[in-house]
């Protein structure tokens, strides 16, 4: 088992200000100080992950990409970030005012709201709820709300057959990423992140993706399987199949409104890819092979690197899904969740349930 | 502070019931239904009871509501056409029923023969997941264990309903209802 006390809770900062403001001014000061990080990293991933997007689009299509604006296009999140503020923002006549400006408010708020949770590193999480698993599952229905609610109030044939689409894909495949994080939550015996990350100690053999012999692997897969689905990105982003539906829900959408959007969809690829890593991936834990030496080195780096370096190359592999795989039709969508992917995770639930009982994981 | 927050809930709540009802497009209705519920989920994470809230919020707003949006959607002709008919009667009907509820609540209320209300301790710790698991299923007597099998029976039952209904039988004959007569089957066609 985990040594826990080498993984204080609390940060240097956090404990400086405790030490100096008096009781409820240091609490007050330290929710503002962690609300402000959040920002920070929703305002940041975006741009990454905008870059990102375009550089492993170009490269997978044998291109460069963004070249000219800064060094190998790195300021082109910037040119597009201000193409996109700068914009008019326009409401479609006979729209629903309040309406449509409250769901794209809705859908960037569900996706800042579960990365409170997210262990970054021992220290570094906003809080830890004992039902951190039942958290995430809550918030993200409200991102159903926003598109379904974008959908409905541009008064638009487009948005609301692409809202339809996307909230019933949407529902569906919350399913089977529920079951998933229930499978991950019977396996550690707990619902707090933090905790599932502390389950996962050891060599990278602890990992939830090894530790569960094979049936960790084909959980990992269907995770990401599900979550590219909920994410409503490519090759399950019927919602706003451009050959189809124009843009699907977000068809009438400008300016900063549409921003609002797109922000929630980065970010929300961001808060998918760090649940994966901390589901299966051994979190903020730095992988550890049981060669003494080489351990020592990848330990000294910081939590924080390891997470970042593993979220990210889970966002690759989403992105290498966009560039792989062909478009599968709706009902081809609906048939592999609710025919292969919900059976599929009973199925690893039940073999769960057995090894946890005999006391084999 | 504790108090002052219970007060700023309870009005957000009351606020949001009340728009709830009296809004005339459907869809704002149920906009307000997730602020309401929302208010609620804060109350009870006033109450230490988080597991509570955050069950109050997955069912109700990621489920009930998402489906009653969902429902809304697929109804034509949503808006300014199809509001909620409001009569004289019916407004009779509902205020005095919210009345009488008032007066009932308020008379049970004064009478003194209730237990006097113990305050919960403001630092107690949040029930546990692990406590609430072992309250709902354990099988000394002292859980739930036979509801909750009930319960699930209940969505079984629901669940295979809804396929049965939803599902479009090629062969009726196939699912044990008396094959019909070939020629039975051509004379309604041709009727």
């Amino acid at each position: 088992m985990i040594d826990t006390s080498r993984f204080p809770a609390t940060n240097a900062i956090g404990d400086f200000i405790r030490a100096t403001l008096p009781g409820p001014a240091a609490e007050l000061t330290n929710i503002v100080l962690a609300v402000l990080a959040i920002l920070t990293v929703v305002g940041l991933t975006p741009v990454a992950l905008i870059w990102m997007e375009r550089k492993v689009a170009a490269h997978f299509q044998a291109r460069l990409g963004p070249m000219r604006v800064g060094y190998h296009g790195l300021l082109q999140p910037l040119a597009d970030g201000i193409k996109l503020i700068f914009k008019e923002v326009m409401k479609p006549e006979g729209a629903d005012t309040f309406v449509f400006f409250l769901a794209p408010i809705l859908s960037a708020t569900a996706s800042f709201m579960v990365l409170t949770v997210i262990p970054f590193d021992h220290h570094l999480q906003v809080t830890d709820l004992a039902g951190g698993v039942l958290y995430v599952i809550a918030v993200a229905g409200l991102g159903i709300m926003g598109v379904l609610l974008a959908g409905w109030s541009s008064n638009n044939k487009y948005s609301l057959l692409g809202a339809m689409r996307s909230g019933a894909q949407m529902i569906s495949y919350e399913i089977s990423l529920a079951l998933l994080m229930l499978l991950i939550v019977l396996l550690s015996g707990t619902a707090s992140l933090r905790e599932i990350v502390f389950s996962q100690a050891g060599t990278v053999l602890d990992w939830w993706i090894f530790k569960f012999p094979l049936f960790g692997l084909v959980a990992f897969v269907l995770f990401l399987i599900s979550s590219t689905a909920e994410l409503n990105r490519a090759p399950f982003d019927m919602a706003e199949a451009e050959s189809e539906l124009t843009g699907g829900f977000t068809t009438e959408y400008s300016g900063i409104s549409f921003a609002m959007f797109f922000l929630a969809e980065f970010v929300n690829m961001f808060m998918a890819a760090s649940l994966t890593t901390t589901f299966f991936l051994g979190g903020f834990l730095a992988p550890q092979f049981g060669l003494a030496p080489l351990d020592r080195v990848l330990d000294a780096i910081p939590g924080f690197l390891w997470f970042f370096l593993k979220s990210y190359s889970v966002i690759f592999i989403y992105m290498w899904f966009r560039w792989t795989f062909p478009r599968p039709r709706v009902d081809q969508l609906m048939n592999l969740e609710w025919k292969v992917l919900v059976p599929a995770n009973f199925f690893l639930l039940l073999v769960a349930g057995l090894f946890v009982a005999m006391g084999l994981v | 502070m504790e108090n002052t927050i219970f007060y700023w809930l309870a009005g957000a709540l009351i606020l949001m019931s009340l728009l709830t009802v009296s809004v005339q497009n459907l869809l704002h209705a149920a906009i307000s239904l997730i602020g309401s519920f929302f208010a609620t989920a804060a109350l009870y994470l006033l109450l230490q009871m988080e597991f509570v809230a955050l069950a109050q919020i997955m069912i109700y707003i990621g489920g009930i509501v998402v489906f009653m949006v969902i429902t809304i959607l697929l109804t034509a002709q949503l808006g300014a056409k199809n509001l909620f008919p409001k009569t004289w009667p019916q407004r009779l009907w509902g205020g005095s029923v919210c009345l009488s509820l008032l007066a009932v609540m308020w008379l049970t209320l004064q009478s003194n023969d209730l237990p006097p209300a113990t305050p919960i301790a403001p630092t107690a710790e949040p029930a546990s997941l692990t406590a609430v698991g072992f309250r709902l299923l354990s099988a000394d007597g002292t859980g739930f264990l036979v509801p909750f099998e009930i319960i699930s029976l209940l969505l079984l039952t629901a669940l295979i309903g809804a396929v049965v209904v939803a599902r479009r039988d090629p062969k009726p004959a196939a699912a044990g209802v008396p094959p019909v007569p070939a020629d039975q089957v051509s004379g309604k066609e041709s009727s």
